[in-house]
């Protein structure tokens, strides 16, 4: 085949470029995610029937993670496209970790010593982050297949994105159950269980994100 | 002109063009592909030297991905840094292929770009674009057939096939990059 007669095959008829492309694919499997992650919290766990009496503690918490989410997505949609600029959207990430550990260091520096262990595990430490690690599984799935029809090229970085994007999900989906109210267990835990998902995308990245 | 000089005027050059066509200007997006077509040439036979027969599959191929890729351009950023990183994945993909390290390839990233960009008459790849096209499936051959052989708009080649418009266009681009995977995986 001549290489003109493929720019003539490719360019006839070829109508506009797709519109928002990687937004919606990100979009639609970050939904997905959402959905199954809440779903099975609230089907397999149980929604927690102390939730709207948590108040800080809560805002916090969502904060905490839908950040981490929002992070997360944003280096995804620039790691999805070939040439385009991607560190800051990985300091967004590195700035929501550190925002968090600024709070906890205040927490931790304001309560009496002995408190500061129990601030730490809480009563469910030792399940919180491999339940946040399996919640966001689904996720995972959804948001590596999103991806997979986009166009990353450094695919190690796409699937960790991919990763702590699907482990915010998990995590917003396990907070409806999780009865913890302390800042330091969430920096602590959570954030533990968001990177497993994390680590495992960035193992399977160059695997399943090549094209 | 310097290096970078060149990348600019370039751009200028490219970036009206892609404007146009991303927002459907067919004409445009042809001279788009066909300038970019020659760029390509360029970059990859400095990186191929030894391999000339490899570099017009590998601007086809580029093409091609660029062609089904082209929504995640995004226009805050150059196009031809877009395409470069799309050219360059490309090029990795196929020496990771043949079983050269990425580390080898990492010296060629340094070289600096031609002047001029490549340009043949008859530039052609090993394959043949009747014989890909009997690989794919009824539907998302005739499809192409339809549209971009025999150039029928998207209306009429939906009425000729009996099924709806949005069909014709999926068919389409799932038959490209079906084309898109053979070529890859051609030896």
């Amino acid at each position: 085949m001549r290489t003109d007669q493929l720019v003539d095959l490719l360019a006839r008829q070829a109508g506009p470029a797709p519109r928002k492309a990687v937004e919606t694919r990100l979009a639609v499997a970050a939904s997905v995610g959402v959905l199954v992650s809440a779903g099975a919290a609230v089907g397999v766990l149980g929604l927690n029937p102390a939730l709207t009496a948590m108040g800080a503690a809560l805002v916090i918490k969502m904060a905490y993670v839908v950040s981490l989410a929002l992070g997360a997505a944003w280096l995804a949609d620039r790691v999805s496209r070939p040439g385009t600029p991607w560190r800051r959207a990985a300091w967004s990430l590195a700035a929501v970790v550190l925002a968090m550990t600024v709070l906890v260091a205040v927490v931790t520096a304001a309560a009496p010593g002995t408190q500061r262990l129990e601030l730490l595990l809480g009563r469910s430490w030792i399940s919180c982050s491999w339940r946040v690690a399996a919640l966001s599984g689904p996720a995972l799935v959804a948001v590596v297949w999103g991806m997979r029809g986009l166009a990353p090229t450094r695919p190690r970085l796409a699937g960790f994105a991919a990763g702590v994007l699907a482990g915010g999900l998990g995590a917003l989906g396990y907070a409806l159950y999780c009865p913890e109210l302390s800042p330091v267990f969430v920096l602590a835990w959570y954030t533990l269980g968001i990177l497993v998902p994390a680590t495992l995308g960035a193992a399977v990245g160059p695997w399943l994100l090549r094209w | 002109m310097t290096h970078k000089a060149v990348q600019d005027d370039f751009e200028r050059q490219l970036r009206p063009l892609w404007l146009s066509a991303h927002a459907g200007d067919e004409k445009a997006y042809h001279k788009a592909l066909t300038l970019t077509a020659d760029r390509l040439r360029g970059y990859f036979a400095r990186r191929m030297a030894g391999f000339s027969h490899d570099v017009e599959d590998l601007v086809q191929e580029t093409l091609l991905a660029l062609h089904l890729q082209r929504g995640t351009y995004d226009a805050s950023v150059p196009v031809t840094a877009w395409v470069h990183g799309i050219a360059r994945h490309k090029l990795v993909d196929l020496w990771r292929r043949r079983g050269r390290s990425e580390q080898v390839f990492e010296a060629f990233d340094d070289l600096p770009e031609a002047l001029h960009p490549v340009t043949c008459d008859e530039c052609e790849a090993h394959h043949d674009l009747a014989l890909l096209l009997q690989a794919l499936p009824m539907a998302q051959r005739r499809s192409i057939l339809d549209t971009k052989l025999e150039g029928l708009s998207v209306a009429d080649a939906a009425r000729r096939e009996g099924v709806s418009e949005s069909a014709v266009k999926i068919n389409v681009h799932r038959g490209l990059k079906r084309l898109a995977r053979i070529v890859r995986e051609m030896p």
